[in-house]
C-alpha cells in the first residue's frame, strides 16, 4: 500500500512532479507509466525517502518511508540497476543486503536462484554484468527482505520479450500473494502486458489512472467485414461514429457489442471483431511524449 | 531493446561460455520468510557490521590494504639492512604506522564518496533510511579498521626490532613513551576521521583526495612564504601540531594548538559532512 498526497517536487523553476496524488492497492501490479524526465523517478525517490519532497507527502504501509522499521524487510526497492559497486560481485551485493535485514544467508542463494544467475555468474563483479543481469540481480536485491510493497524503477529496461514475460509471471504471483506492487516505464506495452492499474504521467502531472480495462475502453472497436461500405452506412444509421483505417477495417467508436448488433441487424459478414489496441491511450501517450522531450532533470 | 545472446534454443547451435544465463522458464514467487516482520530498527551492530565488509569487499578497498602492506614491508626490509638494522622500536613503530596513516584515509574517504559515485547510496540508505545512523557507523567501523592497523603496526615493529636484535645482533632499545604511542595511534585515527569527514563533505573522491593531500603540504609552502600564515599554521597545520606527540611531550599551548587543528580539519569536517550527508539528495 502506497499513498501519495499532492506530492510536488521543485528544482528551481523546474517542477519534475507537479501536485501529485494516487494510491498503489495491495494485490494489484500497478504501472506508472510516462516518458522519460515526466517525473517517475523522482516520485519514486521520494516515496523512498531518498528525494525531499516540496510539498505533499508519500506514505508507504501507512508511514513514511524513514518511518519504517528495518524497510528492507517492508519494501523492495529497485530504483536503478546501474547504481550497484561495479567492484563488488552480484552475489557479495546481496549479502550485504542479507546481513543488514537480518535474513540468513540461505536467502541470498535462494534469490540467486529465483532470477536464474548461474553461480558463477553471481561470483562474477558487477562491472561485467549486462543490464539484463543487473536488473535480475536488481530484483534478487529487491526481493531478499520478502517486502509487502514493490517499488522498480524501469525494472523490464534491458530485458528481452522472454524476460519481460517471466517478470510479469513473477510479479502477478507476488501480487497475487496480497503484495503491492508499483513499476514504472517509459514503454507503453511493457505497461501494457505487465499492470492491473495504470498511472499515466506526464511533465510531472498526472495525466490519466484507471484500471488497464478502463483506459482501454476508450479505444474503442476495431472490426472488418465483408463490405465495410455497407457497415459504414449502418451505423452512421444507429449514430455510431466509425473510420475507415488506412489498413483496412473500420475504427468504431462504440463497444464491441454495439457493433455487433447492428452488424447483426444488417446481415452484415463480420470477419473480425475486438476492442481496438489500446489506441485512446497510445494517442495520449505520444501526444505526452511529442510535447518538448525533456530530459529527466534528476536523472 | 538490447540484442542479447542468451537465447537458448533447446537442441540448437552451443551457446558461448560467455552468454549469460537465460532466465527460468516459469517464474517463481519468492518464498515467504518465517514469522512476522520486524517492528524495530537496523541495530546499529549491524550497520557497523556492513559498513566494515563493504570497506573491504572490493577491488578498490583490497588493493589499498595490500598497497600499505607492500611499503610496510619495502620500509622494514630497508631498515632492516641500513646501518646494520641498528635502530630504536620507536623508529620501527615509524616505519609501521607512517605508511598507514597516509593511506589509510582514503579507505575513510572512499567508504563515503563511493555511496555516491558507485550510486550506492540508493541501496544504502534505501535500507537504513535513518541516515545519521549510517554515518556514524561509517565512522566507527573506519577508525576500527585503523585500530586494528595500528595494532598490527606494532606487532609488526616488535617482530622488526625483535629480528633486527636476534638477527642483526643490534642492541635492543625498546624504550617507548606512552604519549608516542599516542601520538603514532591518533595520527593515524585522527587521518582516517578526517577522510571520513572530508568524503562526507565533498562526496567526491578526487576532490576528496586531493584536498587532503594537498592541504599538508600547501601549509608549508604557503607558510613558508607567508608570515602571518606561518603563525597559523603552529594553530592549524596538524603536521605541525602532531609533532609534539611524536617527541613525547606537550606543553599547555601545544595541547591547546592540537586540539584547535584537530578540531578544524577533523571535527568540522566531520559535522559539516555528516549535516550534508543526512540532507542530500540520493540519486
Amino acid at each position: 500500500m502506497i499513498t501519495v498526497e499532492r506530492l510536488t517536487k521543485r528544482y528551481g523553476p523546474f517542477t519534475a512532479v507537479d501536485d501529485v496524488s494516487f494510491e498503489v492497492k495491495p494485490g494489484l501490479v500497478t504501472g506508472f507509466l510516462g516518458p522519460n524526465g515526466a517525473g517517475k523517478t523522482t516520485a519514486m525517490r521520494v516515496m523512498a525517502g531518498l528525494t525531499p519532497a516540496t510539498s505533499g507527502r508519500a506514505t508507504v504501509l501507512g508511514k513514511p518511508y524513514a518511518a519504517l522499521p528495518n524497510p528492507g524487510r517492508h519494501v523492495g526497492l529497485l530504483l536503478d540497476a546501474s547504481a550497484q559497486h561495479a567492484g563488488r560481485t552480484g552475489r557479495e551485493v546481496l549479502t550485504l543486503g542479507a546481513i543488514l535485514m537480518g535474513v540468513g544467508k540461505h536467502r541470498v542463494d535462494e534469490m540467486v536462484e529465483l532470477v536464474g544467475l548461474t553461480e558463477k555468474e553471481a561470483n562474477r563483479r558487477v562491472r561485467n554484468y549486462s543490464l539484463g543481469m543487473r536488473q535480475r540481480l536488481g530484483i534478487a536485491h529487491a526481493l531478499l527482505g520478502d517486502p509487502e510493497v514493490l517499488i522498480l524503477d524501469e525494472p523490464a529496461n534491458g530485458l528481452d520479450p522472454a524476460g519481460i514475460r517471466w517478470m510479469r509471471d513473477l510479479l502477478r504471483g507476488y501480487a497475487n500473494e496480497g503484495g503491492t506492487v508499483l513499476l514504472s516505464s517509459h514503454l507503453l506495452n511493457e505497461i501494457e502486458r505487465v499492470a492491473d492499474e495504470i498511472i499515466v504521467i506526464g511533465h510531472g502531472k498526472i495525466v490519466a489512472q484507471g484500471t488497464k480495462d478502463e483506459l482501454l475502453a476508450g479505444a474503442g472497436t476495431y472490426t472488418r467485414s465483408t463490405d465495410d461500405e455497407a457497415l459504414m452506412a449502418a451505423l452512421a444509421e444507429a449514430s455510431i461514429v466509425a473510420q475507415r483505417t488506412p489498413t483496412g477495417g473500420l475504427q468504431v467508436e462504440a463497444e464491441p457489442i454495439a457493433v455487433g448488433r447492428v452488424a447483426l441487424a444488417h446481415q452484415i459478414v463480420l470477419t473480425e471483431l475486438r476492442g481496438a489496441d489500446s489506441r485512446g491511450l497510445e494517442e495520449m501517450f505520444l501526444d505526452l511524449t511529442a510535447g518538448a522531450a525533456r530530459e529527466e532533470v534528476a536523472a | 531493446m538490447t540484442a542479447t545472446t542468451t537465447t537458448q534454443v533447446p537442441g540448437g547451435a552451443p551457446v558461448s561460455k560467455n552468454a549469460e544465463s537465460a532466465l527460468p522458464t516459469h517464474a517463481k514467487v519468492p518464498s515467504r520468510i518465517a514469522g512476522p516482520r520486524p517492528t524495530t530498527g537496523v541495530p546499529f551492530g549491524r550497520l557497523v557490521h556492513v559498513e566494515l565488509r563493504k570497506m573491504l569487499d572490493t577491488r578498490a578497498g583490497r588493493w589499498l590494504l595490500i598497497g600499505i602492506g607492500a611499503i610496510i614491508a619495502i620500509a622494514l626490509t630497508i631498515m632492516f639492512f641500513n646501518e646494520g638494522g641498528q635502530h630504536a622500536f620507536g623508529e620501527y613503530l615509524q616505519a609501521t604506522t607512517m605508511p598507514m596513516a597516509l593511506i589509510l584515509p582514503v579507505v575513510g574517504i572512499l567508504a563515503v564518496t563511493s555511496e555516491w559515485s558507485q550510486r550506492t547510496g540508493l541501496v544504502t540508505f534505501g535500507l537504513e533510511p535513518r541516515r545519521i545512523r549510517v554515518a556514524w557507523a561509517k565512522l566507527l567501523s573506519a577508525l576500527f579498521v585503523g585500530v586494528c592497523a595500528f595494532a598490527l603496526a606494532l606487532v609488526l615493529a616488535a617482530l622488526a626490532h625483535q629480528a633486527a636484535i636476534t638477527f642483526r645482533g643490534i642492541t635492543g632499545d625498546w624504550s617507548t613513551d606512552a604519549l608516542v604511542l599516542l601520538g603514532a595511534g591518533g595520527y593515524v585515527l585522527l587521518g582516517i576521521a578526517q577522510g571520513v569527514g572530508f568524503g562526507m563533505l565533498f562526496k567526491n573522491t578526487p576532490a576528496a583526495v586531493v584536498v587532503f593531500f594537498v592541504l599538508p603540504t600547501a601549509w608549508s609552502i604557503l607558510g613558508s612564504m607567508v608570515s602571518w600564515l606561518s603563525d597559523a599554521a603552529t594553530w592549524l597545520d596538524m603536521n605541525q601540531t602532531m609533532q609534539p606527540l611524536f617527541e613525547g611531550s606537550l606543553t599547555g599551548a601545544q595541547w591547546a594548538h592540537l586540539a584547535t587543528s584537530v578540531a578544524v580539519w577533523v571535527v568540522a569536517p566531520l559535522a559539516v559532512g555528516i549535516w550534508r550527508l543526512t540532507r542530500a539528495e540520493v540519486k
